[in-house]
Order: structure tokens, then C-alpha cells, then sequence
């Protein structure tokens, strides 16, 4: 039954041989890499407005935002430059991880690793907090359904995956472009009614709320604390950019180069509308609480004169671009969780693929912990912006750093450039780590900061458990097994049917010797079972072991130490009988078996076999 | 009753709790201690049956017990029989003989045997 459920969620299995190798023309790769990148325009700008308003800023708010959105964009130019030179040095793909891993090492590699894990359980939460936001906006259903609307997103998401969705261009394409069009209608109609036809007005706060007017007439002087947590808010929209240099073999030949053209429309697309939208948001000056319609939304309201089609094709391909968004992190999490496996720094099983050949797991672990996020957080896109920059930046820096270490190692041609572009990239990157972690410490950049090496740390268990194991493993060759004494336990309750047979079981293991082990509670069950041996005829010897406390467990294991005791070689097979019945009823069936089980099973040379007596 | 007692109390084994319930019960007889047993000398142990052991009916006849006082276990075998009446789980018996080592196991050979009363 479970298998039907499974088959019509989950869908058929597909055989491995099946797996194919897509690859990607530039204009369909560029919605499927860029639309975690482009997505963070739709919230970046909200993002840094509620700092400086939340600051009391006032209209001075508004002034600051140019600077600190050309700034990002400077950044974006840097970070760009710097991961096209990871495009052309890794063409078979070169995450932070794989990058940190071959030129840092494996404690680099596991924290940008694991920074980067945290970052793609925040790209789930953040831009689904962020499409229900984009909707809500239109729509206006009140908060009370943002958190239920975000879980059944992050389900359905999940179970697409499960199904294997591939980062298909016809499924990305066409929300991602219509997405970018209405942005950039939206910027340029907004700016063209702002500089040349001047028929537009800043948007009234009184009319958006309560809350808003009161933010409009805020005039408290913004001190450098708040500068730069609004510049770590706005630091966000870099978020998602090293998509393309991880997918550089997917793209059609010459992948590098193609990688290389698409990071660059990508840049050019981000950087142009993110700037864009400030500059406009610093003119329309849209005032927001935080319970308020987004920018976007507001803007898109006064730019195109009230809730028109343009109005709601802006808003519904806001949330599709930013499902699309949470959507990457879905391929990206299992993928680095999958190659973190193999290496040995996480359990074996987020290595494994699944029915439809994704990796299951990692798929499942990730839609449970960011829906978790979106369950504390309340679905507010602002308390989870604070937690998400930090591992973006982490993750850029150690991959730069890398690609330092790269270019000195190798000196390829015009090397020294190389390595300047990656320096620059790797300092710069990394100051904004520290910025983004001391900006917004208190308001929940600790979480990362603290998560991260306390995974780096459990990483390391798992990976020094699994050395461990592995040494212990290995022999050489021509090893030979060593020949043990076989004494056979078999448990005897009754003499029954499943005694029997086991005890014929055993006898065709041939051991040095076989003996029955009874537990008796009385005298009167020890003489009522010697009654049965007799009359049954059993050829084995039988020993009967008093439990006077009524246990099962100590008097077999006491039992097991003394034959152990005997001779030093030896390896004890214990034979339990055990009777098979439907599932609905097995549970009234050999608790106490399973529990001796679980205790044999951590006890030197000893086999526990169960000889299952199957009742129709 | 001190917090050390308690310690104590609560992380005593059900081994040691079934040893001093042992050493109690044969305390007071006029035998030797089974951990104080030196071989090959006339013996005379007390201690409670734990364990019995029979042959099988088309096999050599032979029955055999384990008994426990709290110091340590003993075996009592006694060839040519399959069955001793009385001789049963939880039944205290005092056991007359000549103990040896074999594999460990302080054993003796058909011993003189009396049975506590229940």
C-alpha cells in the first residue's frame, strides 16, 4: 500500500541508465542560473529601505539609497569579474566547495561548504517568505495565511523534486524573462514619467498606511551603524551569483565560454534592475510598514496607474521568479550535500539517489529545516535577510581565496592578472562577511555565525568516524579470515515448531557444538520444559539458566560471557526462533527477541540469526 | 542518608544485588566460601541453583548444575543419570567433594549433596 502512495506521489522509478546529460543553450541556461540572482531584486531595495526607515530616517532614507545600491553594484561588478576567472579554471564545475577543497584544503572546504547549506536553506526560506509576500501584496489576505501559504509552497516544491524535476528551460524560461520584462517596463516607464514627461508623484504614505506616514516623517540623522546594516540588506541581491560558475558543465560547448557570456547577461541584467529599482524607489519614495505591499508592488501601482494587467503580471511573476529561486536551492543543497557524502563529511545517505535519481534526502532534509525557518520566522522576510548574507559571503570568499591559491600554484598565462582580479575579490568579499556578521549581529547574523562552525566540527566528526571505520577495514591482500570455534545458541521458550526448526537450522551449520539455552522464571517451567525434551526426543544438550530478577537479556548475555570464557577463539551464533505473521499483527510478536537483539548486536563475534517460523 | 549512599543505591547492578542476597543466605553455615575453594581438597560448598543442565534422552546420561553463593559459581555433575530429584532452579543445596579447575570452572565430580528445605 505504501508502494501505491509512494508511486503516485513520488511517480515510476527511473533506472539509472536513463539518466540524461542535458545540455543547456545561453538563452535558456540564463533563466535557469540567474533566477536565484535576479530574483533578490525583489526584495533587495524593500530591504534596505526598512533599515534606514526602521532608523527614522525619514526622507533622508531615500537619499541614501542611490549611493548604497550603486555601491552593491560596484560589488556585483567585482564578484562577477572575479568568478569568471572560476568559469575558465573549472569548467567541470567549481563550487566554493570543490574550489576551497583542492586549493585550501578540507577545514576552508568544509566552511564554505557549510556556509554554503546554510545559504541554500535560506535561499528556500528567504524567497519563499519573499514570493508570499509578492502576492499577498496583490492580493491582500491578511498574515494570519502567510505561514500556511510559504509550508504549502515549500510541500509542493518538495514533492516536484522528488519527482525529479530537472532545471528544465521550458519550466524556468518563461517566468524568469517575463519577470525581467515587467521589471525593466516597470523601471523604465517609471523613470521616463519621472524625468520626461514629470506627470508623476511620490506616492502618498498616508495612503499606504498608518504605519508608513509615520516613517515618512522620521528625521533622525542616520549614523554609520545603520549605514552598513542597510548595505549588508542590500549586500543580499549578490546572493545566488555563483550558480553559473557551479553548472559550467551543463551549458552547451564551449561550456566556458558560454558560462562565461551568460554570467555576464546575468550581472548586466541584476546589476541594471537592481539599480533601476532604487533609483526609482529614491524618487517614488514608497513608504512601507511591515505589514505593508512591497516596492515592487506599490511602485508598480503609481508607475502604471492603479491595479491594472501590468500591475499583476509584475506581482504574479515576482512569486513565480522567486519560487523559481527557492527552486535552484533544491538542485544545489542535495548536489553539494551529495558530493559533502562522498567525501565522508556527511552520512552516506544524502549520497544516495532516490527512485527518480535525485538525491532523496538531501531534498527532504532541506524542505524540513527551511520550513521550520519559515515556522520561527513567521513567514517575515526580514527577520530571515539578517541570517542569509553572511554564508553568501563566507562561501564567495573562501572560492576567491581559492582561486589565489589556484593561480599561484599553476601560473597559467597572464597568471598575475588573474590573480589580482580574485585578490581583490577574495578582500573585498571578505570584508563584507565581517560587515554583514558586525552589522547585524544582535538581529540574527549570530545564527550563521555560530551554526557554521559547529557544523564545520560535526562534519569533521562524521568524516574522522568514517576514516576510522575505513582503516579498520582494510587488509591487506592475501588476508585470511581467522577459523573460529562455532558454538550455536539456539533460544528455547516451549519446544515448538520454530525450535525444531531452528535446531535443524543450526544443525546444518555444523558448528563445533549446539546447545539449547532456556530462561526459566521457576522450577516448575524448568521441569515442565526437561518433560518435552524427553518427549520430543531432541538430541541436543539443554540448559536451563534461572532468572530470578525476570529478565531475558542479562542471563543470556552472562550466558554467552561464560561460553566465551571457555575458549578464546571463539564466534557464538544465536539462534532465535520466530514466528512471521501479517504486518497488522507483528507487533504482538517477540518484543522481548528484539530487544535481546539490539544488545547482541553490540557484542564481539557473535551472530544473531532469527529462523522465522512464517503463519498464514 | 547521605547523597553518596543514594549514588550508591541507584547504580548498584542487579549482579550485585543478587551476589550480597547470596552471601546473606549462606553466610551463616558451616561451609566454605566458593571463591575461598581450593582444589583438589575435601570441600564443602553451599549456594543456589542457577543452572541446570541435561544430556540428550539417546546420549551419554549426565546431569549437571551450576550453584552460586555471591563469591562465585560452581559445578556439580553427576554421571549416569539424566534427572536428580530436587535438585532444581532457586533450590539451595550444600554440595560435599573434591573440587578441580576444568576450563575455568570449579567442578566436582558426583558429589555428596544435601538439599536446603524450601
Amino acid at each position: 500500500m505504501f508502494q501505491s502512495l509512494k508511486r503516485l506521489v513520488i511517480g515510476r522509478p527511473i533506472a539509472s541508465a536513463d539518466e540524461g546529460h542535458q545540455r543547456l543553450s545561453k538563452k535558456v541556461a540564463l533563466p535557469v542560473f540567474a533566477s536565484d540572482a535576479v530574483s533578490s531584486t525583489a526584495y533587495a531595495t524593500d530591504e534596505i529601505l526598512l533599515v534606514l526607515l526602521g532608523a527614522s530616517a525619514g526622507a533622508a532614507a531615500f537619499t541614501k539609497l542611490i549611493p548604497i545600491a550603486i555601491i552593491v553594484g560596484v560589488l556585483l561588478i567585482i564578484v562577477i569579474t572575479s568568478y569568471r576567472q572560476t568559469i575558465f579554471a573549472y569548467p567541470s564545475g567549481g563550487g566554493s566547495y570543490i574550489v576551497s577543497k583542492e586549493n585550501l584544503g578540507d577545514v576552508p572546504a568544509l566552511i564554505a561548504g557549510s556556509s554554503l547549506l546554510v545559504d541554500y536553506i535560506l535561499t528556500v526560506a528567504v524567497s519563499v517568505a519573499g514570493g508570499v509576500l509578492a502576492i499577498r501584496s496583490a492580493f491582500g489576505f491578511s498574515h494570519s495565511w502567510t505561514v500556511p501559504i510559504c509550508l504549502l509552497c515549500i510541500l509542493l516544491m518538495t514533492l516536484a523534486n522528488l519527482r525529479g524535476l530537472k532545471e528544465s528551460g521550458s519550466l524556468f524560461a518563461p517566468p524568469t524573462y517575463i519577470y525581467v520584462v515587467s521589471l525593466v517596463t516597470l523601471i523604465t516607464v517609471g523613470l521616463a514619467r519621472v524625468f520626461i514627461f514629470k506627470n508623476i508623484d511620490a506616492i502618498d504614505p498616508a495612503k499606504v498606511s498608518e504605519e508608513a506616514r509615520h516613517h515618512a516623517e522620521g528625521f533622525a540623522g542616520i549614523g554609520l551603524m545603520v549605514l552598513l546594516r542597510a548595505f549588508s540588506s542590500g549586500a543580499v541581491a549578490l546572493s545566488g551569483v555563483e550558480a553559473v560558475s557551479n553548472g559550467v558543465p551543463a551549458f552547451k560547448k564551449p561550456e566556458s565560454h558560454n558560462a562565461a557570456h551568460t554570467l555576464m547577461w546575468m550581472g548586466g541584467i541584476l546589476g541594471t534592475c537592481f539599480v533601476g529599482i532604487s533609483v526609482l524607489a529614491a524618487h517614488l519614495k514608497p513608504y512601507r510598514g511591515e505589514n505593508d505591499p512591497t516596492g515592487i508592488a506599490l511602485m508598480a501601482e503609481q508607475v502604471f496607474n492603479g491595479r491594472g494587467i501590468p500591475f499583476w503580471i509584475m506581482q504574479i511573476s515576482t512569486f513565480a521568479i522567486l519560487i523559481l529561486a527557492a527552486n535552484t536551492a533544491y538542485a544545489d543543497f542535495p548536489r553539494l550535500s551529495s558530493i559533502i557524502a562522498k567525501d565522508g563529511f556527511l552520512p552516506h545517505q544524502f549520497a544516495n539517489r532516490g527512485d527518480r535519481l535525485v538525491f532523496s534526502n538531501g531534498v527532504i532534509f532541506l524542505a524540513g529545516v527551511a520550513a521550520v525557518l519559515i515556522w520561527f520566522f513567521d513567514g517575515e522576510i526580514s527577520q530571515l535577510i539578517p541570517l542569509y548574507a553572511f554564508g553568501v559571503f563566507t562561501g564567495f570568499t573562501f572560492s576567491q581565496t581559492g582561486m589565489v591559491v589556484h593561480h599561484i600554484r599553476l601560473k597559467e598565462p597572464r597568471w598575475r592578472w588573474s590573480l589580482a582580479i580574485n585578490a581583490v575579490g577574495a578582500v573585498t568579499t571578505g570584508i563584507i562577511a565581517v560587515i554583514v556578521v558586525v552589522s547585524k549581529f544582535t538581529q540574527g547574523a549570530w545564527i550563521p555565525a555560530v551554526l557554521i562552525p559547529f557544523m564545520v566540527l560535526f562534519f569533521f566528526t562524521i568524516g574522522k568516524h568514517y576514516k576510522r571505520v575505513k582503516a579498520a577495514l582494510v587488509v591487506p591482500v592475501g588476508y585470511k579470515a581467522v577459523r573460529h570455534t562455532h558454538y550455536v545458541v539456539v533460544l528455547v521458550g516451549k519446544v515448538n515448531r520454530g525450535v525444531i526448526d531452528a535446531i535443524a537450522y543450526a544443525r546444518s551449520l555444523s558448528p563445533e557444538k549446539i546447545i539449547a539455552l532456556s530462561v526459566v522464571q521457576d522450577p516448575e517451567e524448568e521441569r515442565a520444559l526437561h518433560q518435552q525434551w524427553d518427549d520430543y526426543d531432541i538430541s541436543i544438550e539443554l540448559h536451563t539458566v534461572s532468572s530470578q530478577y525476570r529478565e531475558l537479556t542479562r542471563p543470556v548475555m552472562a550466558f554467552l560471557d561464560e561460553i566465551d570464557a571457555e575458549s578464546g577463539d571463539d564466534i557464538i551464533t544465536v539462534v532465535i526462533p520466530e514466528s512471521v505473521t501479517k504486518v497488522s499483527a507483528q507487533w504482538l510478536h517477540n518484543q522481548s527477541a528484539l530487544a535481546l537483539k539490539a544488545r547482541l548486536l553490540y557484542r564481539p563475534d557473535t551472530v544473531v540469526v532469527s529462523v522465522p517460523v512464517h503463519i498464514d | 542518608m547521605g547523597l553518596r549512599d543514594l549514588a550508591k543505591r541507584l547504580s548498584v547492578s542487579v549482579e550485585q544485588i543478587d551476589d550480597e542476597r547470596l552471601q546473606d543466605r549462606f553466610a551463616d553455615l558451616d561451609v566454605t566460601k566458593i571463591s575461598a575453594v581450593t582444589p583438589r581438597t575435601q570441600s564443602r560448598i553451599g549456594g543456589e541453583i542457577t543452572r541446570t543442565r541435561i544430556t540428550p534422552r539417546s546420549g551419554v546420561p549426565s546431569f549437571e548444575i551450576s550453584i552460586s553463593d555471591g563469591t562465585g559459581t560452581a559445578v556439580a555433575v553427576f554421571t549416569g543419570r539424566r534427572h536428580v530429584p530436587g535438585l532444581e532452579h532457586h533450590r539451595a543445596v550444600v554440595l560435599e567433594g573434591v573440587p578441580r579447575s576444568e576450563r575455568g570452572r570449579m567442578v566436582m565430580l558426583n558429589p555428596a549433596y544435601t538439599l536446603f528445605p524450601h
